[in-house]
């Protein structure tokens, strides 16, 4: 695919990743997809914009609303949907579903259904890639639920304290499951950062991709230049359900004009030349991955008892 | 009454073996594991001080350098997570416990992540690492400072759990964790053995493949222990103590591998001695006890001539007061009898018992060998 501009290249990334989830949406009544999904619709630049950043040897750790990480980090399709589809093909040979795709081939280290879990994963992997000289940045990602969580505290900390080449990217879309950051936070959560000596930035318009690569890329480059760790905030919106492909607007714990005022900035809704220009190519690309997914063998028996030590 | 540990399975050339203590074998393989691979980074609190994990990591941040043993900061969980992490990216780490109790706030990313990260992504990633843990006992050690907790462990699919029961197991297993296993090994070890001294076997005097498995220790006809961690020592002690006070001979398993013990080993013991004694250093109840006898009455109830005996700590927490702590854990006495009950088939089998009574007392005299 050639591309006019970083805009360009950067929609069509984004747009691929929200109708490959409008597909998992469309799929999903047909229970041919039996596992949980947190979709990433409405959040797809953020992935997007980083990862544009990113070299393929540098690490991502996901979380489980990971679907727009592992594609944008590169991670095959195809090895995706049958993932999701559960068969041996898969990405994970069927063994890890939507909350666990993983694309170590392209630095994908995987994603924890646990809040919080994978971000000393990223730590710890920073200090391999400094003390193993591998010249590797490491992103480990959360949302603003995980910023309760101990473990996120106890990460900072060793990141700062041996200058680890890690960016925190505080991927926040104001919901813990339906809980708000006010009602759960006694702190500011860059206030908090800042007091173990890391840089804070933050990137309002989580929406616009090239505003995100473009503000990322420079952060990026510190860390790779002077290796101690970094924390970027990205605000953004969940357009779904926490978990499942419904919208919930009618549960009352947020209001649909929140929703209304991310849209009206949402390129993918918006920029409807390059929608058309695009989705045809995209469309094929899903019904080739589809197919391979359906026409994929199960994992038999002969996989249950593999790969367990 | 020292029990020869090493008299089986392969007794080296007589005069080649030498002396070593459980202590001395931990820092040995912390030595080489360093020495030998240069992803090797042991991390933990207190490795790097004047006590260094009572004494198993001394002078080795001096030796390798604080880029390689460094302290950590008082945070479970996320140490674990580092480990993962960077196990994950090409490190070996070996973090430390000093307290079994302590791992309890790590066991989100252990059971979680840890033990799950193969499995759960297909077999794309693997976690090598060994974790190792001391449980504590005696001297006031009570409730949060004395706990047990391999079955808790084992009962997880994705980790090996061992509990190393002579230095010579030490030697073999830590290699093998460091050098060839690919996963998560969790070590318990027993801080009244740190002391002990234990002949070492010669180089190359084994040809186990993996010594993640159980050992035969005590060749016997007439009862099968099937023992953990210090409890071996016991078993070793009371079989000595039985043999010269009535003749009765203990076949003795040191079960080694918790996880994957060596089940074949115990079924034949078994088919030879129709009496089962399970002796560990936890409670009975959903442990280590209830899984041994679990799977003998599955693979072959026949086996068993009597009903098995379990004996482990009683089902309290640990008292700190010593009156009662030497009720909590059984002793020479207790176990002495339990086998000659079980052996003779009666209460009152007229076999003198030895008067020890404290379990904690010996081991803070009695060095070994082993």
């Amino acid at each position: 695919m050639e591309f006019s501009s970083l805009y360009e290249r950067l929609f069509y990334q984004s747009l691929r990743i929200r109708l490959i989830e409008e597909k998992v949406i469309d799929l999903y009544p047909s229970d041919k997809i039996q596992s949980p999904v947190h979709l990433s619709i409405g959040q797809e630049a953020v992935a997007v914009g980083i990862c544009q950043a990113l070299l393929i040897t540098d690490l991502f750790f996901s979380t489980y609303r990971g679907h727009a990480f592992y594609l944008a980090k590169g991670g095959n399709l195809r090895a995706m949907f049958a993932e999701l589809y559960g068969k041996a093909t898969g990405c994970c040979g069927g063994k890890g579903g939507s909350m666990h795709l993983a694309a170590p081939e392209v630095g994908l280290m995987g994603a924890s259904a646990i809040v919080s879990s994978t971000i000393p994963h990223g730590v710890g992997a920073a200090l391999a890639s400094k003390r193993l000289g591998k010249d590797q940045v490491i992103v480990t990602a959360f949302g603003d639920g995980a910023t309760d969580e101990g473990v996120y505290h106890e990460s900072l900390n060793f990141a700062a304290l041996h200058q680890l080449p890690v960016i925190f990217l505080f991927e926040n879309n104001g919901l813990a499951v339906h809980s708000r950051m006010q009602d759960r936070h006694a702190f500011q959560v860059l206030d908090h950062v800042r007091t173990y000596g890391i840089p804070t930035s933050v990137i309002p318009e989580g929406y616009d991709f090239c505003k995100v690569f473009e503000q990322f890329q420079p952060i990026l480059n510190q860390v790779r230049r002077q290796a101690g760790p970094q924390f970027v905030e990205v605000n953004t919106f969940r357009y779904k359900e926490h978990v499942g492909v419904n919208d919930d607007f009618s549960a009352g714990y947020r209001s649909r004009s929140e929703l209304d005022a991310w849209m009206r900035n949402d390129p993918l809704i918006h920029d409807r030349r390059l929608v058309e220009k695009f989705s045809p190519p995209i469309h094929a690309e899903i019904d080739d991955a589809i197919e391979f997914a359906e026409n994929s063998p199960w994992p038999g028996r002969e996989e249950l008892l593999t790969d367990v030590i | 009454m020292v029990p020869d540990i090493l008299s089986t399975p392969n007794p080296g050339p007589s005069g080649s073996e030498n002396i070593i203590t459980y202590r001395e074998a931990l820092w040995n393989s912390m030595d080489s594991a360093l020495a030998n691979h240069a992803n090797v980074m042991i991390l933990g609190q207190g490795v790097d001080d004047h006590k260094g994990i009572f004494g198993s990591t001394s002078g080795l941040a001096q030796k390798y350098g604080r880029e390689r043993v460094f302290d950590t900061p008082l945070a479970e969980e996320g140490i674990a997570g580092v480990a993962i992490g960077a196990a994950l990216n090409g490190l070996y780490p070996i973090t430390t416990h000093i307290r079994v109790d302590f791992s309890l706030l790590a066991m989100n990313q252990v059971i979680n992540l840890a033990a799950k990260y193969k499995y759960m992504f297909g077999g794309r990633f693997h976690v090598p690492m060994l974790i190792r843990m001391v449980i504590g006992r005696s001297w006031g050690q009570g409730a949060q400072h004395s706990q047990s907790l391999q079955s808790l462990f084992s009962h997880i699919p994705g980790l090996v759990v061992i509990m190393p029961a002579s230095a010579q197991s030490i030697l073999r297993c830590y290699d093998y964790a460091v050098s060839s296993h690919p996963g998560p090994v969790i070590a318990i070890e027993h801080r009244l053995m740190y002391d002990l001294k234990y002949r070492q076997e010669p180089a190359g005097s084994t040809t186990q493949a993996s010594p993640f498995t159980s050992y035969k220790v005590r060749s016997g006809n007439d009862i099968t222990i099937v023992a953990t961690s210090i409890m071996v020592m016991e078993a070793l002690r009371a079989a000595d103590y039985l043999a010269q006070a009535s003749g009765i001979q203990c076949e003795v398993i040191d079960l080694n591998c918790i996880s994957h013990p060596d089940k074949r080993l115990i079924l034949d013991s078994l088919s030879k001695t129709g009496k089962l004694l399970v002796a560990d250093t936890s409670w009975p109840a959903y442990g280590v006890c209830a899984e041994v006898c679990r799977f003998v009455c599955e693979e072959n109830p026949a086996l068993l001539k009597a009903p098995a005996v379990s004996l482990g700590m009683q089902l309290s927490s640990c008292p700190t007061a010593k009156s009662l702590e030497d009720l909590f854990y059984p002793n020479l006495h207790d176990l002495s009898h339990a086998i000659a009950r079980l052996v003779t088939g009666k209460q009152d089998h007229g076999i003198p018992l030895p008067d020890e009574t404290s379990f904690a007392d010996v081991y803070k005299r009695f060095k070994g060998p082993f």
